[in-house]
């Protein structure tokens, strides 16, 4: 059957190359301009000589490098305290029955299909009121609120796809709940929850309308942006994005070698 | 069965889950050494009595006794009884020597006694070698000795064996049945078994208890039950059996006398005992049928299959052909065999012939 489709094969692949081409042709250019700052002269566009101008500057730049500090600050702590609420609830909703567990989930899942003006508003509304300052702080709870139902997602189906009998079978042996979770569970959960952090971590990171509502003076990196582009771009933003999108790239690489199957050593 | 000693003891349970009750009145004791099969076809409860004295479910009514004490309520996690799941439940990331020794490291037993009381049971089981192994790496037979070996370290009391041998294919039962047996007699300590197969409770059991429909039907060993069963349901559950249907017409003692559309017959009665009048049937196992015999009711041969070591005959009644017997004879017997379209005189000793209570519902 493969050799009769040699046509259609090629089609598929030389649609998907011009499809991958509109998608990350926008990246190459950020690269680009980089590395090869956009002059115009007299009008037209040109590039000027290979330089690491731009990533010098953005490490002088200390607007930016406060932006993406807070960002990563906001984004690594909002993650962690997602891992610890969503697993708790994913526990609850797998171990119990009833109707509890339903109302529950609905409200989980509930700010991540709310608008998020409306989680912005009410948030900010609240804080407000509790005469809370607006900064990292909130914005953590805010971005805290938007990932738990994400990272609650991943570990319910993987708690779902696991065999009830390896409970019992630890329960059997002697084990309390607790030994049961951190020996059993935990182990089982473990790339349901690299995944959550990732994406966790992702969501945070560019995490733009709720965070207006509740950062205050400061700024994360999207912000920053976005007030930036009533100004105008400076060049480290170039080479700012081009970072990212690197990190960005290496992350997914690392995730994906942990997930081969066969890799983890026994002791 | 005198002097025995009973560890656990099941007085009276009963278990519903919401409206559908799925085990009555269950009472049964398990002896110190005891190997027990609980046999019965899916659905009949079997299951719910494990998971019961294993604690995963309480008794909805009566008491689970170990050593005279009610256990009912005990956690699961401080009751003396160890599990071998059906699916093993073996833990995926933990190697095989992790995976048994788990009982005692949660129990906090100290890290340099269990490395060599984990060397000493996968030596029981024969998996020396694959202590440094995962579950993935292991086949299902090698799988099965974990599970065993995991549940065995602990020193319970009672072992818990859910169709342990379910998953395995046919040759390997065989000889899983007679390692379980072994392991069995060589730790001297009871074993619930649970099963649908009549052939590995008939293997390895001291008694085996029939269940149907979440209540007890017969408990015996395993000769009893073949021999006598009290009820059709157990007759049929253990081979092959011929029933011809009757009113019972005449009582001496243990044996009643049978009106049968093949005239009267004698019998043994098994289980409760019969009353004039009452419909029964009349069992008689292939193999006790006797052709040929002198004094015999006359039968049209009608078929003949070999099956290596015997062969079956199948024949109907010349006087009444609603009456069909099946006979297994040994295939290379001295006696030449009869073949399709004889007529010969089937007889039997009377003591083969048990006469059981018929039923309304399943008769």
């Amino acid at each position: 059957m493969k050799r009769h489709s040699g046509l259609f094969d090629v089609a598929l692949g030389a649609l998907a190359l011009v499809s991958l081409g509109i998608i990350y042709a926008p990246l190459a250019v950020v690269w680009v301009f980089s590395n090869w700052q956009p002059v115009r002269v007299r009008g037209a566009l040109q590039l000027a000589p290979f330089s690491w101008d731009s990533y010098v500057a953005l490490t002088r730049n200390a607007d930016i490098l406060g932006a993406l500090g807070t960002t990563l600050l906001v984004g690594l702590v909002s993650m962690l305290l997602a891992l610890i609420l969503a697993t708790t609830f994913a526990m609850y909703y797998w171990r119990t029955v009833g109707v509890s567990r339903q109302i529950m989930q609905a409200l989980v899942f509930l700010p991540f299909l709310l608008p998020p003006i409306v989680v912005g508003l009410s948030l900010l509304i609240a804080f407000r009121e509790l005469d809370a300052t607006r900064g990292a702080f909130t914005i953590v709870v805010g971005h805290t609120v938007l990932l738990v139902p994400v990272v609650y997602r991943l570990v319910l189906t993987r708690l779902n796809s696991l065999s009830p009998s390896l409970t019992e079978a630890s329960l059997d042996l002697g084990a309390s709940h607790c030994q049961t979770f951190y020996h059993i569970l935990l182990p089982q959960l473990g790339s349901a929850l690299l995944a959550g952090a990732l994406l966790g971590f992702a969501i945070s990171f560019d995490e733009t309308m709720v965070t207006l509502f509740l950062s205050g003076s400061t700024s994360t990196l999207p912000i920053r942006l976005w007030s930036m582009m009533r100004l105008g771009f400076v060049p480290e933003i170039n080479a700012l994005a081009t970072l990212v999108v690197l990190a960005a790239a290496l992350a997914t690489a690392v995730f994906g070698v942990m997930q081969l199957p066969g890799k983890r050593g026994a002791r | 069965m005198n002097q025995r000693s009973d560890v656990l003891t099941l007085e009276a349970v009963g278990k519903s889950f919401g409206t559908t009750t799925v085990l009555r009145d269950i009472s049964l004791s398990v002896a110190s050494n005891e190997f027990l099969t609980i046999l019965g076809p899916s659905g009949s409860g079997k299951t719910t009595i494990l998971r019961l004295i294993a604690g995963f479910e309480a008794p909805t009514t009566g008491r689970i006794m170990l050593d005279g004490a009610d256990i009912s309520q005990m956690p699961i996690n401080r009751r003396p009884f160890n599990t071998v799941f059906q699916d093993y439940a073996l833990f995926p990331h933990l190697s095989v020597r992790r995976n048994v020794g788990y009982g005692l490291m949660v129990r906090g037993v100290p890290k340099a006694e269990i490395g060599p009381r984990v060397e000493a049971v996968l030596a029981i089981v024969g998996l020396q070698d694959y202590a440094l192994r995962l579950p993935r790496e292991l086949s299902g037979g090698q799988r099965q000795r974990v599970a065993l070996a995991r549940a065995i370290i602990c020193e319970p009391r009672v072992i818990l064996l859910d169709e342990p041998l379910a998953a395995l294919d046919v040759a390997l039962r065989a000889q899983m049945c007679k390692f379980l047996k072994d392991i069995q007699r060589r730790l001297d300590i009871a074993f619930v078994f649970i099963t649908h197969d009549q052939q590995e409770a008939i293997a390895m059991s001291d008694r085996i208890v029939v269940m149907r429909d979440g209540r007890i039907e017969q408990i015996g060993g395993p000769e009893e039950l073949y021999g006598f069963p009290a009820s059709r349901f157990v007759a049929g559950f253990f081979g092959e059996n011929n029933l011809i249907d009757g009113v019972v017409r005449a009582i001496d003692g243990a044996r009643c006398e049978v009106e049968t559309p093949i005239g009267p017959l004698w019998g043994v009665t098994c289980g409760p005992a019969a009353a004039v009048g009452a419909e029964v049937h009349l069992s008689i196992r292939p193999e006790a049928l006797v052709p040929g015999a002198t004094e015999g009711h006359r039968f049209l041969v009608r078929d003949a299959q070999f099956a290596g070591p015997t062969t079956l005959i199948e024949a109907q009644g010349v006087e009444a052909p609603e009456v069909t017997l099946r006979l297994r004879l040994p295939s290379g017997g001295t006696r030449a065999l009869p073949s399709v379209g004889d007529v010969v005189a089937i007889g039997w000793s009377e003591a083969d012939a048990r006469v059981i209570a018929a039923e309304g519902s399943n008769g």
